[in-house]
């Protein structure tokens, strides 16, 4: 736990740890809407925000997702907005943004062990993307036409916990390597 | 003591049987014999029921619908996108595709009648349903790829293209259907100027603007007739492409699909189901461009040139006398996986 407190600390305190895991946040959020269908086109130039369906917010429509609760038309955009939806994008975001920015610090930093840190982390963010689409299957597959739609059902409950748990891993992982780095480069030092 | 925990069982006892007479009482009319043809047992089709993704009501029914007139809806509306249109005792309706593809179900009432109008996206099918008291919503279940209801009585399980339950007390009894039409908007509009149309105001927020699946004006993704189907099936049938549009119809005796361009360029079909060959004639209305199906004896005279097409569907010399048969418009791959003994007329070109 101690380790993970130490990676976290180093990535919020650095400018650019923060940004990097900002963007990857904000991208990823907004691809994981663009997939699940929150964000799509069919606007016509406006911009627009209509909020009209808060007693919604808490109204499950799908394994973690949630109705939205108003529209924004942005140019060509039409997103309809669901606040939960939003926050387990963003969450996922800032995980794989953790994901990458440790990553990214640890091979900045001098290796004193020849084992390169665990560089899977980013991967795990994959399966959520499955997850949302329309109303009876992943976006993904719907475009690719792919037959596989049923199998993808049975599965899409654990989609979005999975991805989750796995980048929550991925960080542990670097976490812990962070450690046995410190641990090594002390035993030279001495 | 013992007096009082046989009170206690006879009043729970009670207030089981009051809640299953009650939920009885609010169920959907059905048929004890439906007319439908069932290639496999009810359990064969509980089996063959999988997870559609969303959960129990995770697409969520219409029940309180709103209407605008023709003009208002013509500001959102293209001439050439689908609408499925209800006719019914001098009332006209228009249920646009595009609302429906985020709802599937309408519970709605129509000239004093309590309907559902259900449409199943994955299988471009558009049926109607008496549902009495009861209303219907979205199980988030599929059958062959296509939408399983559940009636709030009783929560028994309709796959849509049966109209049987499969599940529930209700099983194995039948739902009375509606015709409805598969229609674009400009030639339901031309048909029945004074439709009322189904409100994008649904008390829920969707991007009504686009289709996740692809779209029908012009036809693209999911709906091109060579595309592949996403779920499995229990029956698959290469005659035609999964998802070209046939006019399909069924009764005990059998199951028959006409294709659409075959009917187009025949004007009017006529065929034999079953054992004892019972005699249907098929006839297009260019207009709408669906077809009217009524069963006919063998003999019986139709000149195609007296017909006509009106708010209520085709009439002429003759017409009167035949007994219509509900039809409607689904793709061929959802079709044959529920009947997979069907008869296809306009296979590879014109009856």
């Amino acid at each position: 736990m101690t380790a993970l407190a130490r990676l976290l600390a180093a990535l919020f305190s650095r400018p650019a740890t923060l940004a990097m895991m900002a963007a990857t946040a904000l991208g990823y959020a907004l691809l994981f809407l663009w997939l699940s269908g929150d964000i799509a086109g069919g606007g016509r130039g406006d911009v627009r925000l209509s909020i009209t369906a808060w007693h919604r917010m808490f109204e499950s429509r799908g394994p973690l997702r949630f109705e939205p609760v108003g529209l924004v038309e942005l140019g060509p955009w039409v997103w309809t907005l669901s606040p939960l939806d939003t926050l387990i994008a963003l969450g996922l975001g800032l995980l794989l943004g953790g994901n990458l920015a440790g990553l990214w610090l640890s091979r900045r930093a001098p290796a004193a062990c020849p084992r390169r840190a665990p560089a899977s982390g980013g991967l795990a963010a994959l399966p959520a993307l499955l997850a949302g689409g329309a109303c009876c299957a992943p976006l993904l597959v719907v475009w690719l036409g792919l037959p596989i739609a049923g199998g993808l059902a049975v599965l899409a409950p654990w989609l979005i916990p999975l991805a989750y748990l796995a980048l929550l891993l991925g960080l542990v992982r670097l976490a812990v390597w962070r450690e046995q780095q410190r641990h090594q480069a002390r035993g030279g030092g001495r | 003591m013992m007096a009082r925990a046989l009170l206690t069982v006879i009043l729970g006892l009670s207030l089981l049987l009051a809640g299953a007479a009650a939920s009885w009482a609010a169920a959907p009319p059905t048929l004890s014999d439906p007319q439908v043809p069932l290639a496999h047992s009810l359990a064969a089709f509980r089996q063959a029921v999988r997870p559609g993704g969303p959960g129990k009501d995770g697409i969520p029914a219409i029940d309180r619908p709103r209407f605008v007139s023709a003009s208002e809806a013509d500001a959102w509306l293209a001439s050439g996108d689908r609408v499925i249109g209800l006719y019914r005792d001098g009332e006209a309706r228009a249920y646009p595709q595009r609302v429906l593809v985020w709802h599937e179900i309408v519970n709605d009432v129509v000239a004093g009648e309590s309907l559902a109008i259900t449409y199943c996206p994955l299988t471009g099918s558009a049926l109607g349903f008496r549902r009495g008291d009861s209303e219907f919503g979205v199980s988030g279940r599929l059958l062959n790829s296509n939408l399983v209801m559940y009636d709030r009585a009783t929560d028994s399980e309709w796959p849509q293209l049966l109209g049987v339950a499969i599940d529930g007390s209700l099983v194995g009894r039948g739902l009375v259907p509606e015709r409805l039409v598969w229609t674009t908007w400009e030639a339901w509009r031309a048909r029945h100027p004074g439709t009322r149309v189904l409100s994008r105001d649904t008390g829920y927020v969707r991007n009504y603007r686009r289709d996740p699946y692809g779209d029908y004006n012009p036809v693209a993704g999911y709906y091109r007739p060579e595309s592949r189907r996403l779920f499995p099936v229990m029956a698959e049938d290469t005659r035609l492409p999964p998802k070209a549009m046939v006019l399909a119809f069924r009764e005990a005796e059998g199951a028959a699909a006409v294709s659409l361009p075959a009917l187009r360029e025949a004007g009017m079909v006529r065929l034999t189901l079953g054992e004892r060959a019972y005699a249907y004639v098929v006839i297009h209305d260019p207009e709408l461009d669906t077809g009217w199906v009524f069963r006919t004896s063998a003999g019986q005279a139709i000149d195609p040139a007296s017909l006509r097409f009106g708010p209520g569907g085709v009439s002429g010399p003759g017409i009167e006398a035949l007994e219509p048969v509900n039809a409607f418009q689904v793709m061929w791959f959802a079709w044959a996986g529920f009947h997979p003994d069907t008869l296809l007329v306009g296979e590879g070109g014109v009856p």
